[in-house]
């Protein structure tokens, strides 16, 4: 077991038990059974951290509404986002940079990298990063490009003790993409619905134990 | 080493000092041209570029820079805000980025490049978790490899009659090569980690099997693979008694094919076999160590 530590990345009102700093986990499920909302929702964090999300497949105003409702508090000065959609600038509270599509994994992550240096100089130490979705990125990438993408924004991740989530839809995908992609990351949560509502289970992390738990998406 | 390209000469020695005070050994250079040549050498680790070169532009020069080193590190270390920088024509390139205008600009690199070095976070590839400790591993048993080739030859070929495959081989793996230490049927001497299936079946202790790795995500845009016409795929690790997969004893065959519950115990005898290999020759080569000194001082010890 590891010992919980006063640093770790706490996820209230989730069956996520603390998670290390320095972590990322890849959230796989499909987008209807709760997954999207559930990888949205363990970006809010208490007050004081910044959050940084990239958004490959909704505009930064239909994300910044998703965030809203999964309780990520979104101000200009502790939240981000990276827009890989919007031609224009839409109009949103929270520092917007956008890049010209989702094959441009260089323009990501780089706008990702310099995202975390301008955090720290605002003293924001603790950020979460979450990326909506990986899946797009297979859709128009080759795996090779995509997991020296994941990688890179890992390490960075674990650089820097933030904490990260990947959301993948692996309804479209060979289980061995998301199965590489998962490798990169130190923990994957699998989330499924039998019809009774969704359920969620953490593989990889130390001091999680490996059930099945129910969550509720809406909350 | 660390390749440093700026075309400001100050600034690339600025740099070079850098990093050379963190203790890095470095090489500079002030153009793309200048960059590939070092490049071509080998042993570049890292590429630290400026994004404004004389003949090119530093994206330009890491697209180039990952040919010859896969596994490098780039950063582009500038100046210029990434507003001006075209990444989208480089989109699948990937790389870090660290804005050179600040005053801890240098200490922010010296920090971005350690971590990147000792996590080797820009591979195209998962790495197993004990990479650290497989590579220390690896040296303990790879100082004789060659002198293993008989033997391992005679397994290779042993395997690849009782499988019926065009090829068997015994692999290791370094930081970023595979080394092809016996082999039935031609194949290569050595091939980049992001190229061989190998890195993939040194990830868990189980026999690692691709049907038809032209129809494998991870491999359909694998030319060298493609090119050697490479189908069918199945590896057990080589695994020391403390637990590191330091290799992979692998068939390969150019029709896709299946493989049995019998036929993986039959591979990871042979896998187990090879190490045992390894393993006598690594004692075999220490107790020469340390009896040595005292050879031509007479008697056997026997008393």
């Amino acid at each position: 077991m590891t010992a919980v530590s006063d640093d770790d990345y706490t996820f209230d009102g989730l069956p996520v038990d603390d998670i290390r700093p320095g972590t990322t986990v890849l959230v796989a499920g499909p987008t209807h059974a709760g997954t999207r909302s559930l990888a949205l929702r363990m970006l809010a964090g208490p007050h004081g951290e910044g959050a940084i999300v990239v958004t490959t497949n909704q505009s930064a105003d239909r994300v910044v509404e998703d965030c809203q409702r999964a309780g990520v508090s979104v101000f200009e000065d502790q939240a981000a986002i990276i827009d890989c959609v919007s031609d224009d600038e839409p109009s949103v509270p929270a520092r917007l940079l956008t890049v010209a599509g989702p094959t441009d994994l260089t323009g990501i992550g780089m706008r990702f990298s310099d995202l975390h240096r301008s955090f720290a100089d605002s003293d924001v130490d603790r950020v979460r990063t979450g990326l909506y979705s990986v899946s797009t990125l297979l859709t128009f990438s080759d795996l090779k490009t995509v997991s020296r993408f994941v990688h890179t924004l890992v390490g960075r991740i674990d650089s820097v003790d933030g904490f990260g989530v990947l959301f993948v839809d692996p309804t479209n995908h060979d289980e061995r993409e998301v199965a590489t992609l998962a490798q990169f990351c130190a923990g994957r949560i699998d989330v499924r619905d039998d019809g009774d509502g969704p359920e969620l289970r953490t593989t990889g992390l130390p001091s999680h134990d490996r059930d099945w738990r129910r969550f509720d998406p809406s909350e | 080493m660390i390749l440093c390209v700026d075309g400001d000469a100050d600034a690339r020695e600025a740099t070079r000092r850098a990093l050379a005070d963190a203790g890095f050994q470095t090489a500079g250079s002030g153009t793309v041209d200048g960059a590939l040549d070092v490049l071509a050498d080998g042993g570049v680790d890292c590429v630290v570029t400026e994004h404004n070169l004389p003949d090119g532009t530093g994206l330009e020069l890491i697209r180039t820079a990952r040919d010859h080193a896969p596994d490098a590190a780039c950063i582009l270390f500038t100046e210029t805000p990434l507003d001006d920088i075209d990444t989208a024509a480089f989109g699948d390139t990937v790389a870090e980025y660290l804005h050179r205008g600040s005053d801890t600009a240098h200490d922010d690199l010296v920090g971005l490049v350690e971590h990147s070095l000792a996590f080797l976070s820009q591979t195209a590839y998962p790495l197993p978790d004990d990479e650290d400790a497989r590579l220390a591993a690896l040296d303990r048993y790879a100082v004789d490899a060659e002198g293993l080739r008989d033997a391992l030859d005679r397994l290779t070929d042993l395997a690849g009659e009782l499988f019926g495959v065009a090829t068997a081989t015994v692999g290791l793996l370094d930081a970023h090569e595979e080394e092809f230490v016996a082999c039935h049927g031609s194949v290569f001497d050595t091939l980049e980690r992001d190229a061989t299936v190998c890195t993939y079946a040194i990830l868990d202790d189980d026999v690692t099997v691709v049907e038809n790795v032209q129809d494998d995500p991870r491999f359909a845009d694998n030319d060298t693979l493609r090119e050697a016409e490479l189908r069918f795929y199945a590896g057990a690790p080589l695994v020391t008694p403390d637990g590191h997969r330091i290799g992979v004893f692998c068939l390969h065959d150019d029709e896709p094919g299946t493989f049995s519950e019998r036929d993986r115990e039959l591979l990871q005898s042979f896998a187990a076999e090879a190490m045992d290999q390894f393993e006598l020759r690594r004692r075999a080569a220490e107790d020469t160590a340390t009896t040595t000194p005292a050879a031509g001082s007479g008697g056997d010890g026997g008393e």
